[in-house]
């Protein structure tokens, strides 16, 4: 399994069409792992570029780490994963708070950034996120996997109950997550915000309670456009192929003349 | 790495001992023993397996098999439903077909 060493922190990588021209990297969100783009959306943009998926510190196959669940640190170790990896430039995708590392990113580390896909980005200072967080408990958690994790449609047995029962146990009793999130309530009013000049794409689903952050979102950045696709705030797990689809649209446009040819099959 | 070099084609016992054993080094062997693994079993149903592991699954099966087969393009052919639905004997079949 290829996980690899970074100054701070471990992490599990998963690469598609290494030989791609450009470089997409894909950050997922709170709570969830590379697994959300892996089996539909990554192979979907492999056709046309290298892409790069990795499970958050914390998350996943990664390193388990008590602190710097922060988006500063979060993008630190994105820059130290692109730096690793030999990747001076790419695209990015976030979901859900993965998007708000993007947003990070091309805020912090504009030149390494080519185009910004957000999928779901909620606006921290909405308490619906935090408040996920305030009403855990072992009932909200059953809850929570049958309706609004990314296993959504994956029926939860016992082991994979505890699995994330530990998860969950593992990430707010002994990190700093619930802080760090709560210290990025300001995050969507930050002057750097409104000075991303990158082509973004903004995706929200359109049942979502977080379609407020996207018109947000799209009021701040200039260059920036919000796309409604059917669905909640679960629509990347929800409707895989559209979210592939304007996700390829997005970054391929310009780029065309990058193609490279699908994954081989076995014949 | 331990990447396989074929002379003979994997019997489908071969290689259903080969995928249980990677089953057995994701989910960790103290649960694999409750459980009776067969080519009838099922992936999310029967063997309680999350997407990560799958994925984890998926790149021991590329590692082992090697670049011959196409596992993640195949996979990404098919929507959630069918993954769920997926059996250890699908993919038996589809590795011999790939040989």
């Amino acid at each position: 399994m290829p996980v690899i060493d970074l100054p701070n922190v471990r992490l599990h990588v998963q690469e598609l069409n290494p030989e791609g021209q450009e470089t997409i990297i894909m950050v997922h969100g709170m709570f969830s792992n590379l697994a959300v783009y892996y089996f539909n959306i990554a192979p979907m943009l492999a056709k046309h570029f290298r892409v790069v998926l990795f499970d958050m510190k914390g998350h996943g196959m990664s390193e388990k780490v008590q602190t710097g669940y922060d988006l500063t640190s979060m993008t630190n170790d994105l820059r130290d994963l692109m730096d690793e990896l030999g990747i001076e430039k790419a695209h990015l995708a976030g979901y859900s708070y993965g998007g708000l590392v993007a947003l990070k990113m091309a805020a912090r580390f504009p030149e390494r950034v080519g185009k910004l896909a957000i999928i779901e980005g909620p606006d921290p200072s909405e308490q619906e996120t935090l408040a996920i967080i305030d009403t855990y408990s072992r009932e909200f958690l059953i809850h929570y996997i049958e309706n609004f994790a990314d296993t959504t449609r994956l029926l939860a047995g016992k082991r994979q109950l505890e699995k994330n029962h530990r998860m969950y146990e593992f990430l707010f009793n002994e990190t700093s997550i619930r802080s760090d999130m709560e210290a990025e309530k300001g995050f969507f009013n930050d002057p750097a915000v409104a000075a991303i000049s990158h082509e973004t794409l903004l995706i929200y689903g359109e049942e979502s309670n977080c379609v407020p952050s996207g018109r947000t979102l799209a009021s701040r950045i200039p260059n920036s456009r919000l796309v409604l696709a059917p669905g909640d705030h679960n629509v990347p797990v929800q409707q895989p192929e559209v979210i592939g689809k304007e996700l390829t649209e997005f970054f391929v446009r310009y780029d065309e003349m990058y193609v490279t040819d699908a994954l081989a099959g076995c014949g | 790495m331990d990447q396989l070099i074929q002379e003979n084609k994997l019997s489908k016992e071969e290689i259903f001992e080969t995928l249980n054993q990677f089953i057995t080094e994701v989910i960790g062997e103290e649960f694999v023993e409750e459980m009776d693994i067969t080519p009838a079993s099922s992936f999310t149903k029967d063997l309680e397996m999350d997407s990560i592991e799958i994925v984890a699954f998926s790149e021991k099966v590329k590692n082992h098999f090697g670049s011959n087969i196409d596992f993640t393009g195949w996979l990404s052919n098919m929507d959630l439903d069918e993954i769920i639905q997926l059996k250890l004997e699908n993919i038996i079949n589809y590795i011999q077909e790939c040989q």
